[in-house]
């Protein structure tokens, strides 16, 4: 038996590389097809699966959407009295990871002047201000959507620099590199203008300053009024963050800032089906096309099929036969395909984003295997083959 | 005869026919519904960002510094400018005024608050020191050339949640924030008295309509229509702050250059263009003495997605036109390989390589303006229906689109059958005939 089946398989093999070689023209077309299909397949797989990522980074240009506040905050009006102690803020950072961004905020009304270099109160100079204890260095990346600038210092920022926001330039008519001085009760610091921010909200009215330096100025020190952080995930992993913030953090309020993560889930859940749909429908049509095309090559192979069976092939071994040329075909055009079509994807990621897409190793296997099905499923109209007459095939009949 | 010759190859090998020109409509479909969501989606997109609110505030020019922490202004009533009420309806007066599609002014008053509803602030306090924000809830507003538009915090922070009714302009009615409501005990229509806190003689009666969840400042508030604000304030026919809410154009690198070193064309495609600069630009021309900036962090967020995700769908859209190009033009070169046969009879019997070249051709676009007509109309069904499930509304079939598609048709067929078509035109008719 053994004996018998091996000269089999050795047959079975060599028909197949005739068939193959038979005809360069097809063997090309249905290369191109199953490869063509195999690549989009490849590049919008693994473009949809990053782009959804993406999306949830690109949503962090609204700035933070999450906030933690003192439990107390509002039980009266002026939440300035209620405030955190500095130290939730390393508990917070180990919740967020790498990907978020936390920033502490010191909020506290005080008086500026223009600075003369006398450090003497006068009056008639004076405006009321709120001044932002804050990080400077992490102010752009909590708030990239404000025209913040980056200052550059190789040794952090120093303690005695200031970002002032638009309106309070105007109102003090300061400009970077001009000396500013605050005072709040008996205290007083003097700092240099660095910067101008324009947020279009209530922080052009303010005035920016390192945490550190809001502490000493108002006497508060370890304290901060709220931290903002900024997520990056989709609806779901921006819910469980803030479930597990809430239990890390139990003395404080967490809250997500409701018009950003509302609107976001919103738009990412139209975006992402918006996506998937697009995605979905275009891998469909080209499976269909590319069966199209294969089944119309397939058609024509009548004489081949006529042949076999007239020198006694059976018919199942005949569409086993056909069935392994197309699934051979496919790994080939999935195998090529797919390598072009993450590599495709990688510069498309690069293109839309600015960020090369990251090539997702299942994707690849997943669009060979697609690219398979899809070349068999089309070698089936082959089946009918089966009930084709030998002699009338030759006769040249239909 | 050359008709009969095309008739012919169409009638005797219909089911042949029949699947290139399945495939190409498929393909064009495909392309179709593609273009289709791709030349629609920016407008979409731009209506879904508006659910995040107002991208640009307008406030007084002579302002002093507002001293506003986490949205609460903490100047006394007294201080500070503010902006007349009347002059709102100009809005929609601007040259981009169908953008526009909301606006609310705002006026915060600290307030105290008791009950029951009494004229002395001896009764059980709700809070002594709380805020009454004056805003328009559904605001009908008559514009100066005919025809009313209704706006409100509705339009402008659309995701303010309400449990209840709205208050009704003109009524001492209002809502109360979330967390408020919860430490008093308040709901929908207990009456409670407010009055400005430093002036507690001038009270009014308010009645709870419901309660509101923000996630900001106003779960700790009152909101009230603006009259009764303006009431309280002393300060009738004005607000503090406005918000706009404004469809725009994602700012591109010619937004961003400054207005004023424009040249006049420039600046008149500038301004013709509805940036959200020249959106602001326009507003603070009807609005005189009024500052308008641009809410940076919804309106810098917004572009930048938008952008990307018009060129991602742009990409996609590529791919599918790619895809199905490619598909077709290979089941067109598939047609044409297989008729050797037919090329060798027809040779022999004297037709050129030009005649015979030209009938495939003919029979090629034939069915590559069938194929990409029912393509056309599959894809305007398939874009209808995921315009409809995504965005609840449409794309609008547009004729460009059509062209496109049936150029892309004809071409792609045409190119897929030329090589094929001249490795026919080289063959020799005797071994082909021979069966060789």
């Amino acid at each position: 038996m053994m004996e018998l089946r091996k000269p089999n398989r050795a047959m079975f093999w060599r028909i197949l590389r005739r068939l193959l070689g038979a005809n360069r023209g097809r063997l090309f077309v249905m290369l191109l097809a199953l490869g063509a299909g195999a690549a989009v397949t490849a590049a919008l797989l693994n473009l949809q699966v990053d782009a959804k990522r993406r999306l949830t980074t690109e949503f962090r240009s609204f700035g933070a959407n999450i906030v933690v506040a003192p439990s107390n905050a509002h039980d009266s009006a002026t939440s300035l009295t209620a405030l955190l102690n500095e130290n939730v803020v390393p508990s917070i950072e180990t919740q967020a990871g790498r990907s978020g961004v936390v920033a502490p905020f010191l909020f506290v009304v005080g008086r500026v002047q223009k600075g003369d270099g006398t450090l003497i109160p006068k009056k008639q100079d004076q405006t009321d201000v709120v001044i932002v204890g804050t990080s400077l260095y992490e102010l752009p990346l909590v708030e990239p959507g404000w025209r913040v600038p980056t200052p550059f210092y190789f040794e952090g920022i120093p303690s005695n620099v200031c970002f002032l926001g638009q309106r309070t330039a105007q109102a003090l008519n300061a400009k970077d590199g001009d000396t500013l001085d605050l005072f709040y009760g008996s205290h007083t610091e003097q700092l240099e203008v660095i910067g101008t921010v324009s947020a279009g909200g209530a922080e052009d009215n303010q005035i920016f300053v390192q945490l550190a330096t809001a502490q000493r100025l108002s006497g508060l020190s370890g304290q901060v009024s709220l931290v903002q952080i900024s997520y990056p995930g989709s609806p779901t992993q921006i819910r469980s963050f803030l479930a597990n913030l809430a239990a890390a953090v139990p003395n404080a309020d967490v809250r997500p800032v409701t018009q950003f993560t509302e609107g976001e889930a919103r738009i990412y859940n139209r975006i992402s089906g918006l996506l998937t749909a697009t995605v979905g429908i275009v891998l469909l049509l080209t499976a269909l096309c590319v069966m199209a095309a294969m089944t119309n090559v397939a058609i024509e192979r009548k004489m081949d099929v006529g042949l076999m069976k007239a020198i006694g092939g059976a018919t199942r071994r005949v569409v086993r036969l056909f069935l392994a040329e197309a699934a051979l075909l496919g790994l080939a055009g999935g195998l090529i395909g797919a390598a072009l079509g993450i590599l495709l994807s990688i510069g498309l990621g690069k293109a839309v984003f600015g960020v090369a897409a990251r090539p997702r190793l299942i994707v690849y296997p997943v669009a060979v295997g697609l690219t398979m099905l899809v070349a068999i499923l089309s070698a089936f109209p082959l089946r009918r083959l089966a009930s084709i007459r030998p002699a009338s095939v030759f006769r040249g009949e239909a | 005869m050359f008709f009969r010759l095309v008739a012919d190859s169409f009638g005797r090998r219909p089911r042949h026919k029949l699947l290139t020109g399945a495939a190409l409509a498929l393909g064009m479909g495909v392309a179709t519904a593609a273009l289709s969501v791709a030349l629609d989606v920016g407008d979409r997109l731009a209506k879904e960002f508006r659910s995040l609110g107002a991208n640009l505030v307008v406030t007084p020019k002579a302002d002093s510094l507002p001293l506003e922490i986490g949205g609460v202004d903490y100047r006394p009533v007294n201080a500070g400018a503010y902006l007349p009420e009347k002059d709102l309806p100009k809005l929609k007066t601007i040259f981009w005024h169908n953008n526009i599609v909301g606006f609310a002014p705002i006026l915060e008053v600290p307030v105290q608050a008791w009950t029951p509803p009494s004229q002395t602030a001896f009764t059980p306090r709700i809070s002594n020191e709380t805020t009454l924000i004056g805003i328009w809830a559904r605001h009908t507003v008559a514009i100066p050339d005919g025809g009313n538009f209704v706006t409100g915090a509705e339009k402008t922070n659309p995701w303010w949640q309400l449990d209840g009714q709205w208050f009704t302009e003109g009524f001492s009615e209002c809502v109360v924030g979330k967390n408020l409501a919860r430490k008093n005990r308040l709901q929908a229509g207990d009456v409670f008295s407010v009055s400005e806190r430093a002036n507690s003689a001038a009270a009014v009666a308010l009645k709870v309509t419901g309660i509101l969840s923000t996630g900001g400042v106003e779960d700790d508030a009152i909101v009230a229509p603006l009259s009764v604000a303006q009431k309280l304030a002393r300060k009738p026919g004005v607000y503090r702050k406005l918000y706009v809410s404004a469809l725009t154009k994602p700012e591109d690198a010619f937004a961003r250059k400054d207005p004023k070193t424009m040249t006049p064309v420039e600046y008149d495609r500038w301004f013709c263009t509805p940036y959200i600069s020249s959106i602001a630009l326009q507003i603070s021309e009807e609005l005189p003495g009024t500052d308008v900036r641009v809410i940076r962090r919804v309106a810098e967020g917004e572009g930048q997605i938008l952008t990307h995700v018009q060129m991602l769908l742009w990409l996609v859209t590529l791919a599918a036109m790619l895809a199905a190009a490619l598909a077709v033009g290979a089941s067109s070169a598939a047609s044409v390989i297989e008729r050797q046969v037919e090329i060798g009879l027809m040779k022999a019997l004297g037709a050129g390589s030009g005649t015979v070249g030209f009938l495939l051709a003919a029979e090629q676009l034939l069915l590559a303006f069938v194929g990409g007509g029912v393509g056309y109309a599959l894809g305007i069904i398939l874009a209808r229906l995921l315009g409809e499930k995504i965005f609840g509304a449409a794309p609008e079939p547009t004729l460009l689109v059509f062209f496109v598609v049936i150029g892309l048709a004809a071409l792609v067929t045409l190119l897929g059958s030329a090589i094929p078509l001249r490795h026919a035109s080289r063959i020799e008719p005797a071994p082909i005939l021979r069966g060789e």
